[in-house]
């Protein structure tokens, strides 16, 4: 009796969920599709009119016209996205870099090694809308610390937040700031599982550290890699809580990224059916990346 | 090396506590001043807590309190479901996971709308509803992990002993992922304490969380940048602890659990 039940229990799960299964997955399925799949239904209709809170509170039908608008008559959104993408495309390089060579210091960091990891979880953690009151501080050209600093190294610093040219630097810095440690620490995480006997052989044979970091680490660090540079992408692309606090937008346009530009349109010019219709085609680009990631992780990270 | 890169990551975050305890001369000063007269003097702490900073950490923390427990109790059933039987395939787990990357600003937009119409902007209920869009896809991944580390055996046990599937769930697997819970809770917390462009569209005067009061002080008249640091302070103080704490979950909670870390 004990033997049979054994066998009965140790059989691979069902492929059929059982009722129970689905009655437990429900509540998530209802919540997700009443805040998410429902709201945006309802805005794929109001993109497709005219709804303008102040001037033309009732909506009008305009079919594709918002789109025919975004994609053919509104530079300031293609210059918005673009820097999106510029942002994007820097700030994963540089993070990417920097975020590896933090990784190699703290893997040879014996018992500190927990330590200075749980310090570099600071920037990660905190708010953005902190990460731009300290950059606000901190950037500020006539009595910022930054600034000082540079003036006693005799570097003249920049007018970080105030100057068109370097304001989205300065945006671009604060991401670097916040997000380069999450980067570092995922990476040596990965480290940690690299095989440590292939690495004393390929030692004995006389391979350089550069070598063996580019023929052994960077193939096998590969999926994490990717899982990253895509993760830091999509949030990337989304920049918005550090542009609002410490530029808004500026100086002129100089820092209105695609998420910025469609809170203008919907909450300061209140044309809400083209905002719809921008922030649709910002959802159609993460669809993308978002797909590819969640390829990636379905195959697993092995 | 290490000891430099720790400097550039933590000084931004020592100065603006600094700046918490400065007079606003002390603030224009130049050079500026490392250390200030009135340290450990926390009149901009108090003048915060008096004023809106005060109102704001109360709804930061209704909005984020009530947001974590309706993400666990629609979540982490779901969780269980997927670690425990293949429902909908991956597909459905798949399409769960892929909400959580959803930008802000697109599900903003219909919400406002949506909301408007139901009369629940600016109320703490629109924002506990909003983060549910990020946070019942977190819950449920992040507690799957814990779920999938379980052994069933006990879980089989039950059943063989004649108890139900509920009674196999909440009678054992649940108590035995209660830490893995508590941490997916802190994290979600922290999610919602965060967030800042929800809140923005969705709320305006009656209700203002943290992030949006932090916001409007750096848009006023005269700003007053003791207090700005006090508030910001007050903002990361519970996230550090946190961090501090969790360390070890905090990569795979922010990975989707992709990386264990």
């Amino acid at each position: 009796m004990a033997v049979s039940l054994r066998n009965r229990l140790t059989r691979p799960r069902p492929r059929r969920a059982p009722l129970f299964a689905w009655l437990m997955v429900l509540p998530t399925v209802l919540v997700l599709l009443a805040v998410t799949v429902y709201p945006l239904v309802y805005s794929l209709r109001e993109s497709f009119y005219r709804l303008e809170l102040t001037f033309s509170p009732v909506a009008t039908w305009v079919g594709f016209d918002n789109y025919v608008k975004a994609i053919r008559h509104d530079p300031r959104f293609w210059h918005a996205l673009g820097r999106s993408f510029y942002l994007v495309v820097l700030g994963v390089g540089i993070e990417l870099v920097l975020g590896l060579g933090l990784a190699l210091l703290i893997s040879r960091l014996g018992r500190l090694r927990s330590l200075v990891t749980a310090l570099m979880l600071v920037p990660v953690m905190i708010a953005p809308v902190a990460v731009a009151t300290e950059g606000i501080v901190i950037f500020n050209n006539s009595w910022g610390p930054l600034n000082y600093l540079l003036d006693e190294v005799g570097a003249h610093g920049p007018v970080w937040l105030g100057d068109r040219s370097v304001a989205l630097y300065t945006i671009l810095l604060a991401d670097v700031w916040q997000w380069t440690p999450f980067v570092a620490i995922i990476m040596s995480a990965g480290l940690r599982t690299l095989p440590e006997d292939v690495y004393e052989a390929a030692r004995v044979d006389g391979a350089s550290r550069w070598g063996l970091f580019r023929t052994m680490t960077l193939p096998l660090l590969q999926p994490l890699i990717i899982v990253t540079v895509l993760l830091r992408s999509m949030d990337i692309f989304k920049t918005f809580d550090t542009v609002y606090v410490m530029t808004g937008g500026g100086p002129g346009d100089a820092t209105e990224t695609a998420s910025f530009y469609t809170y203008l349109q919907g909450l300061r010019f209140f044309s809400f059916g083209y905002a719809a219709a921008v922030s649709y085609i910002q959802l159609a680009i993460i669809s993308v990346v978002a797909t590819l990631l969640v390829r990636r992780m379905r195959k697993g990270l092995g | 090396m290490i000891v430099a890169a720790l400097a550039f990551f933590l000084l931004p975050v020592i100065w603006i506590a600094l700046t918490s305890f400065k007079t606003q001369g002390e603030v224009f000063s130049y050079p500026p001043v490392f250390w200030p007269k009135g340290i450990g003097n926390f009149t901009h702490y108090s003048s915060i807590f008096g004023g809106q900073g005060g109102h704001a950490l109360k709804d930061s923390l209704v909005v984020a309190s009530a947001n974590t427990a309706l993400s666990l109790l629609v979540g982490v059933p779901t969780a269980y479901s997927f670690s425990r039987f293949r429902v909908g395939g991956d597909h459905l787990a798949f399409w769960i996971l892929s909400i959580r990357m959803f930008p802000p600003v697109v599900s903003a937009i219909p919400l406002f709308l949506l909301f408007r119409d139901w009369g629940l902007l600016d109320t703490y209920w629109a924002l506990i509803i909003a983060y549910l869009t990020f946070n019942v896809p977190f819950v449920v991944w992040f507690v799957k992990g814990f779920f999938d580390d379980l052994p069933r055996d006990l879980e089989e046990a039950a059943l063989v002993d004649g108890a139900n599937r509920w009674q196999a769930f909440a009678g054992i697997a649940l108590r035995l992922a209660v830490p893995g819970i508590v941490t997916a809770a802190l994290l979600a917390f922290v999610f919602s304490w965060n967030e800042f462009l929800l809140a923005l569209f969705l709320t305006r005067s009656e209700v203002r969380t943290v992030p949006v009061a932090l916001a409007n002080f750096v848009g006023g008249h005269e700003i007053l940048w003791g207090q700005i640091g006090a508030l910001t302070i007050l903002a990361i103080l519970p996230v550090v602890v946190l961090a501090l704490v969790l360390q070890r979950y905090v990569v795979r909670g922010l990975t989707f659990g992709a990386v264990k870390g």
